[in-house]
């Protein structure tokens, strides 16, 4: 909470001051606690913001969309910045992250209970509040690798933008992994068919 | 022995009795179920709304196998004016598709003149003919005994190409007597006549869609390749009618955008697309199949009206507000299935399918479901929301998946001031903007009712907070004085 007004000092603070322990579940929980945000803004949000399908709904899925990116981005950052000579460790990375998805929860869990109340012309505050958060979410981002890495802002910003890049090479090289699993496993059944049809 | 197999046998069918009872019974359908697309674009079954009842060849209308029909219109009093291309002939019954009369030619400057591959009729309020000559290059216009009146020839005007030929294919007239002319290969819209027969503009023209990988070729490339390369051209129009107010509804063979078009007199489209999805036919079909080809479309009163999809044989018919109300018909051999639909009018309610391959005509009848749906819309838009709310519960009950309906009943409960159940209707046929003024007017209604409370709570807590405070103040205070 407090991390969120005075990014700099809290964040400050977590690399050099908290026990890590207790950061590392903290993040954790922060992390859960998006994940079930998203479920629940997706289920339960107005009907004049909410364009999901219901049958299509699955919680699982929404956890993964949750949880993924943030990986993703920990990793990206991690090899990244362990080339250019960043001094964050990859829990202090994870942490960091985590902490900074704070105002996505802080601002969207009253909006869903929020958003059932709303007209048409009032779901301009929705979306505005929401972008809202997403920006604060990427300042306290930007700020929490700065502090993390002890880098300059300008070089914060390369950094952040060669993640993403990073983040679209590794999603690219696990689908065409799992692609080329997926064509081992139809080669070795389809040949234990074979095997097996013909024995 | 005889006893237990007779035990037996009465047990067996008591058991067959009960679970006929138990069972749901089905009913038997004698057209096959429709299906309707519901706000998410998926397919969900419908009733059917409209069921083959006849099919009508020329040999029962007693004017001899029709051959290779192109058009066909019906007048204000049901008499049905079918196009016999293939013959050179207009067949002209009555509603009951009893022959009155055929028109095979007329006299022109005192010899006999024909018509020579003919692809359009239009007949006007005082059943003056308007026949759209494609062979000869001209209009004919008789008079409803079959005088000409006037002949409508290749325009000249600068406007035109040199190598401009003029081939009329389909024609309406509106009240003033103003023609509106689909002409094959021309790219600039309908080509508008006035009364006597002089052309005075192009209206309504399709915008030009640029594949952009084409267009990047034609960057590329140079001028003397460029030249060579197709041109981009917007797309001809396939059909036209018009309403009662002079509207021109059109149907236009594009892939792309949006193929169904309301012109007014300028030439905009006006058409209103607040339904699910735009207007157009089917929106889910096969790759290898591509989009509908729409080539016919009918208006009908109350702003409904209908488009043919060639490549599947089905008739689409929506509401002026743009939902998909229902389809029927389709590619095959069995009744009320076409070879090659080239054409649809309605004669009343009744729905009539030219069939150019077979040269016959298939009569279509409402069904309860489409004679419901047919009403409640009519009802609506006449303003009569109670009768169309009714109407709309009704056509719910025979078709759940009907999200439209709901969205009518909706409309009537918000009217009547039932804001809350307006809203829950709304959700129901997922309308947004409806929704949101039905739930504010709910919300503004509750807040009254509670406001008085909240504000009489509100007093009370604060008069009870200020008094503790005092009595807190003025204890500390003694205690202070007490402490000095």
């Amino acid at each position: 909470m407090y991390l969120t007004v005075h990014p700099y000092k809290a964040f400050w603070e977590l690399k050099y001051d908290r026990n890590q322990r207790a950061s590392l579940w903290t993040a954790i929980v922060i992390l859960a606690l998006l994940s079930l945000t998203s479920i629940l803004q997706s289920q339960y949000s107005g009907f004049l913001v909410n364009f999901n399908k219901p049958e299509e709904l699955n919680s699982f899925m929404e956890i993964v969309y949750v949880v993924v990116p943030v990986l993703f981005f920990s990793i990206a950052n991690w090899s990244l910045t362990t080339l250019m000579d960043g001094e964050g460790k990859f829990v202090e990375i994870f942490i960091s992250t985590c902490f900074a998805l704070l105002p996505l929860i802080l601002i969207n869990l009253p909006w869903i209970w929020l958003s059932n109340y709303l007209t048409f012309e009032e779901t301009a505050f929705y979306y505005f509040s929401n972008s809202v958060a997403a920006l604060w979410t990427l300042y306290l981002l930007f700020v929490g690798n700065m502090t993390v890495h002890q880098f300059t802002p300008s070089k914060t910003v390369l950094t952040l933008l060669l993640t993403v890049v990073a983040m679209g090479f590794m999603a690219f090289l696990c689908l065409l992994f799992f692609s080329l699993v997926q064509q081992i496993a139809g080669f070795v059944i389809t040949i234990y068919r074979e095997l097996t049809l013909r024995g | 022995m005889m006893c237990k197999r007779i035990i037996e046998r009465l047990l067996s069918i008591i058991l067959i009795l009960v679970m006929c009872m138990v069972l749901p019974v089905s009913h038997v359908q004698a057209a096959p179920p429709s299906y309707q697309y519901s706000y998410w674009g998926d397919t969900v079954a419908a009733p059917a709304a409209y069921m083959a009842t006849r099919i009508i060849d020329g040999v029962m209308m007693g004017a001899g196998a029709l051959q290779e029909p192109a058009d066909i219109h019906v007048t204000d009093d049901q008499e049905i004016y079918i196009l016999d291309s293939g013959n050179q002939r207009v067949i002209i019954t009555n509603h009951r598709f009893e022959l009155i009369r055929i028109i095979d030619g007329f006299v022109n400057e005192g010899r006999m003149d024909s018509f020579n591959n003919p692809q359009g009729i239009f007949v006007t309020a005082d059943k003056q003919l308007y026949i759209a000559d494609t062979g000869n290059q001209r209009i004919v216009h008789l008079a409803s005994d079959g005088t000409l009146l006037n002949i409508v020839r290749s325009p000249e005007s600068e406007m035109l190409l040199s190598t401009f030929v003029f081939q009329p294919a389909r024609i309406v007239v509106d009240r003033a007597g103003r023609m509106y002319v689909m002409t094959l290969g021309v790219f600039d819209g309908f080509m508008e006549f006035n009364v006597d027969g002089t052309f005075t503009t192009f209206i309504g023209a399709n915008r030009v869609y640029v594949d952009p990988i084409e267009y990047l070729w034609k960057l590329l490339s140079t001028r003397e390749q460029r030249s060579r390369m197709v041109q981009f051209t917007p797309t001809e129009f396939t059909n036209l009618d018009i309403d009662a107010e002079g509207f021109i509804y059109a149907t236009n063979g594009d892939q792309w955008g949006d193929n169904v078009k309301k012109l007014n007199a300028q030439g905009t489209d006006i058409l209103r697309r607040n339904g699910y999805f735009s207007p157009g036919g089917d929106i889910r079909y096969a790759y290898i199949d591509g989009p509908p080809r729409l080539i016919d479309i009918d208006v009908a009163d109350s702003e409904i009206y209908s488009v043919l999809d060639a490549k599947k044989g089905r008739i689409f018919t929506y509401n002026g507000d743009g939902y998909l109300l229902y389809v029927f018909g389709g590619i095959g051999n069995r009744i009320g299935e076409f070879h090659t639909p080239v054409a649809i009018e309605r004669l009343g309610d009744h729905f009539l399918v030219l069939d150019k391959g077979y040269g016959e005509i298939t009569l279509f009848e409402a069904t309860e479901y489409g004679r419901v749906i047919n009403e409640a819309v009519r009802s609506y838009y006449q303003g009569d929301e109670e009768r169309a709310s009714r109407l709309f519960e009704q056509a719910v009950n025979m078709n759940a998946n009907l999200e439209y309906a709901y969205d009518g009943i909706g409309k009537s409960l918000l009217r009547q001031g039932e804001y809350q159940e307006a809203a829950e209707y709304f959700k129901r046929s997922m309308d947004r903007k409806n929704y949101s003024k039905a739930y504010q007017l709910y919300r503004k209604e509750t807040l009254r009712e509670v406001f008085p409370t909240i504000m009489t709570g509100g007093v009370i807590l604060l008069a009870v907070f200020i008094a503790v405070r005092r009595v807190l103040k003025s204890r500390g205070r003694k205690r202070v004085v007490t402490f000095e």
